[in-house]
């Protein structure tokens, strides 16, 4: 993966050079008094309330708080939709009959839970954890279930005529055949897990990114608003890209499962 | 002798969740196969030939009559009746080598045991070189040679083959032919053997039954008298007692697909 | 009727499981109500109006949002998928904006447009830009080349390619992104009217919640699901099926 070709290279800088243009589309627009400053911030004022925000460690602390719920969110939902997902789809009557459901919860997952959450726990962390693990099961659940259904079933009657028992059939078959759609449920939960955290901080919270651009908005602090958003978007870009990748190339892309 | 495999007039039907019909594939069909022999099951379509296969196999159930291999009743799929599948089967996510070490795998055979045995069936089906191959990088000829090395190599008494080459073309499923004869020579297996093709049929088979059409029943029963190590597309091409028995096999399926048109208009 | 009754009978099987749960253990109907309590309250409001009027709210915007936001994301999409340079170079700040929620944009939309029916619309209309504009470039871009020439060689020019070629050839991918951008641009219409309170469910639920109307909440809920189910049901994926189907193209 590290020889990059001549071409693939002239595209990452043209991908490089977007960006550029967008800074410089940003600045033009602000300096040349097209737009009011107090209605969109110039770059170098989100760029000092980042470095400001670093060195004061303010804005450090509510990207990780923000970053702290999602990550423990993520890992206890996802196992719980992982699992219960196998064991759903174990059966293909049973998982079948479930799939419906699961689709609607899939639906309303995330922040329409928002006002039951805040009925059931306040306005605490056990609120804000809920919603987000509420996007994040549902639509791990959900993929890993599917994921498990379309294993081909020929898969398993072969290891069943080698001697396999049904337990062996789930941990060398189904479990592998459902990884792509395991990745692909964990991927969109992060995904959408990132989303419902921003949007439940926004009116649920005393701390985090979501706290943090929303009480800048009552205060007409568009640098802030800004700031907040770069990292938000950092986050949710990186999230995507970075993490899953590895973990797909070793297996589902090794396996050539996408082919 | 005892036979190895005993169908006691069975009878089945299943429903076919894509027509939503039931299907009769088989009625009455009894049959016996003696220990060591290659049978070779030929018949017009949807005649109940791979129902057959699956219900010696244990992977469903047959309504009425009964199975038995080595006088035990079939219930559930096990190591001893090995199956090869139409669409290969071999999981994506395991190598070549990992695929065909499988049933060793499962019957718990040690890693430094399973190499050797391993290996072995690597080279007999001319896989050398391909052990860490993943399946989507092995053409389909390649692909069936795990298959049938993975089947193989659990070392199962019966061996079950559900038209295992006809995804291949002409030319590699000629070769796959006369490797199975060669491997049958060797391997003291009992072999059933699921076709279309006469042809397979008559170059394979210690005998040949030809079912009738669905439901289907046993029809007829060719011995065929080629020696097996006679069993050679060069040679045999131009037998006349291959082409013999090849119209006779031809005849009797034309005459249930003639009776299946009938039927059907 | 038999693929009816197999299609309800999931949700028939949740409602009495439900039931019977909150009967057994005893629940407080302001924690958890029962399914006969959730339908009074949804009859009590529908019939008060206050359900009607908002759900009304809620499909405007996002029928709104959607209509423009797909056939504006549909056209950008072909102006910048025919040229290759500019594809390369706009598609990772698309890529980005996608990934960047609607949501993380509503204090700034709140700053330029307060708290008004507006920001809300603004905010769902990007969530559902970026996605059919990134899919429509990638689709026009998977296009053949072959088939491009081919309709070159029989002397069409702009909009026969356009009409002929590309967007026949992008719908799948164009359908797919339409698919996700509804998918998010319904949360984010939800979440915003949470924030907002411009009226519309988002509001309804959170306003209930605030008079421990438990009950309505769910109501609520139960109405934003089934809205969202049935658009994707009847609307969407038939859509994406009859594309691809017709077609014959095949879709990851």
């Amino acid at each position: 993966m590290g020889t990059r070709s001549p071409l693939a290279r002239a595209k990452q800088l043209r991908g490089i050079l977007g960006f550029v243009l967008l800074f410089a589309v940003w600045q033009a627009v602000t300096s040349s008094g097209l737009v009011k400053p107090i209605a969109l911030a110039t770059p170098e004022a989100v760029f000092s309330v980042i470095i400001s925000g670093i060195a004061d460690h303010s804005l450090l602390i509510n990207t990780g708080v923000s970053l702290e719920r999602l990550v423990l969110s993520v890992i206890v939902a996802g196992t719980l939709g992982i699992a219960l997902g196998v064991a759903v789809g174990l059966s293909r009557r049973f998982g079948s009959f479930v799939e419906p459901l699961a689709a609607f919860f899939n639906a309303i997952s995330g922040i329409v839970w928002l006002p039951l959450a805040i009925t059931w726990f306040g306005l605490t962390w056990k609120m804000l954890l809920f919603v987000i693990a509420n996007s994040v099961f549902f639509i791990i659940f959900f993929n890993t279930l599917l994921g498990i259904r379309t294993v081909p079933r020929v898969y398993e009657q072969a290891v069943f005529t080698l001697g396999a028992s049904r337990w062996r059939s789930i941990l060398d078959v189904l479990v592998p055949g459902a990884l792509p759609g395991i990745i692909s449920g964990l991927r969109l939960g992060l995904g959408f897990g990132w989303r419902a955290l921003i949007a439940a901080e926004l009116v649920g919270a005393t701390q985090g990114l979501g706290f943090m651009i929303y009480s800048a908005a009552q205060y007409l602090r568009t640098d802030v608003i800004l700031a907040g958003i770069v990292v938000i978007g950092i986050i949710a870009y990186a999230l995507d890209a970075v993490l899953l990748g590895p973990l797909e190339r070793a297996t589902v892309e090794r396996w050539g499962a996408y082919n | 002798m005892p036979s190895k495999i005993n169908v006691e007039n069975v009878s089945h039907e299943y429903f076919n969740p894509n027509t939503s019909q039931r299907v009769h594939a088989l009625e009455g069909l009894s049959l016996e196969v003696p220990d060591g022999e290659f049978l070779c099951i030929v018949g017009p379509s949807g005649c109940g030939k791979s129902t057959l296969l699956y219900l010696v196999a244990g992977l469903a159930q047959a309504n009425s009559g009964r199975i038995l291999v080595d006088g035990r009743q079939v219930e559930r799929p096990g190591r001893d009746r090995g199956m090869v599948f139409q669409d290969f089967a071999i999981l994506p996510w395991r190598t070549v080598e990992r695929n065909i070490g499988h049933g060793l795998e499962i019957a718990g055979v040690g890693r430094k045991e399973r190499e050797p045995i391993v290996r072995r069936y690597v080279e007999l089906m001319g896989l050398s070189g391909f052990e860490n191959k993943y399946p989507y990088e092995l053409s389909g000829g390649m692909r069936q040679r795990v298959a049938v090395a993975r089947t193989l190599a659990a070392d199962p008494q019966v061996v079950l083959m559900d038209e295992p080459f006809a995804a291949l073309d002409a030319q590699t499923r000629n070769v796959m032919q006369e490797e199975l004869v060669r491997i049958s020579l060797y391997e003291r297996k009992t072999f059933l053997f699921v076709t279309h093709s006469v042809d397979e049929a008559v170059i394979l088979g210690d005998r040949v039954i030809v079912l009738t059409r669905r439901p289907g029943r046993v029809k007829a029963t060719i011995p065929i008298e080629i020696p097996r190590e006679q069993r050679r597309w060069d040679v045999l091409g131009v037998e006349e007692q291959f082409a013999r028995y090849r119209q006779e096999i031809l005849r009797l399926i034309r005459e249930e697909f003639d009776i299946q048109e009938h039927a059907a208009s | 009727m038999m693929a009816a009754i197999r299609a309800i009978a999931p949700f028939a099987a949740f409602v009495a499981l439900w039931a019977i749960v909150v009967a057994v253990f005893h629940v407080p109907q302001d924690v958890m109500p029962s399914p006969a309590a959730v339908a009074a309250a949804f009859g009590d409001a529908v019939r008060k109006g206050v359900l009607t009027v908002y759900t009304g709210e809620t499909i405007r915007r996002i029928l709104i949002a959607a209509s423009t936001g797909a056939l504006i994301g549909m056209a950008a999409g072909f102006f910048v998928a025919l040229n290759d340079v500019v594809a390369e170079v706009t598609l990772p700040v698309i890529r980005f904006f996608q990934s960047l929620s609607g949501i993380a944009w509503l204090p700034l939309f709140i700053v330029w447009f307060g708290f008004s029916d507006k920001t809300i619309v603004v905010a769902v209309w990007y969530t559902l830009f970026f996605p059919v504009l990134f899919n429509t470039v990638v689709g026009v871009k998977t296009v053949p080349r072959v088939y491009r020439n081919a309709i070159l060689t029989l002397g069409g020019g702009w909009s026969r390619m356009v009409f002929d070629v590309l967007l026949p050839g992008a719908i799948p991918y164009i359908v797919g992104g339409i698919r996700i951008g509804a998918a998010f641009g319904w949360r984010v219409l939800i979440a915003a009217e949470i924030v907002i309170g411009a009226g519309g469910l988002g509001y309804f639920i959170f306003k209930a919640e605030a008079f421990h109307l438990t009950a309505r909440i769910v109501a609520g809920m139960i109405t934003i699901g089934t809205l969202w189910y049935l658009t994707d049901f009847f609307v969407l994926r038939p859509l994406e099926e009859a594309t691809i189907e017709r077609w014959g193209l095949v879709h990851r």
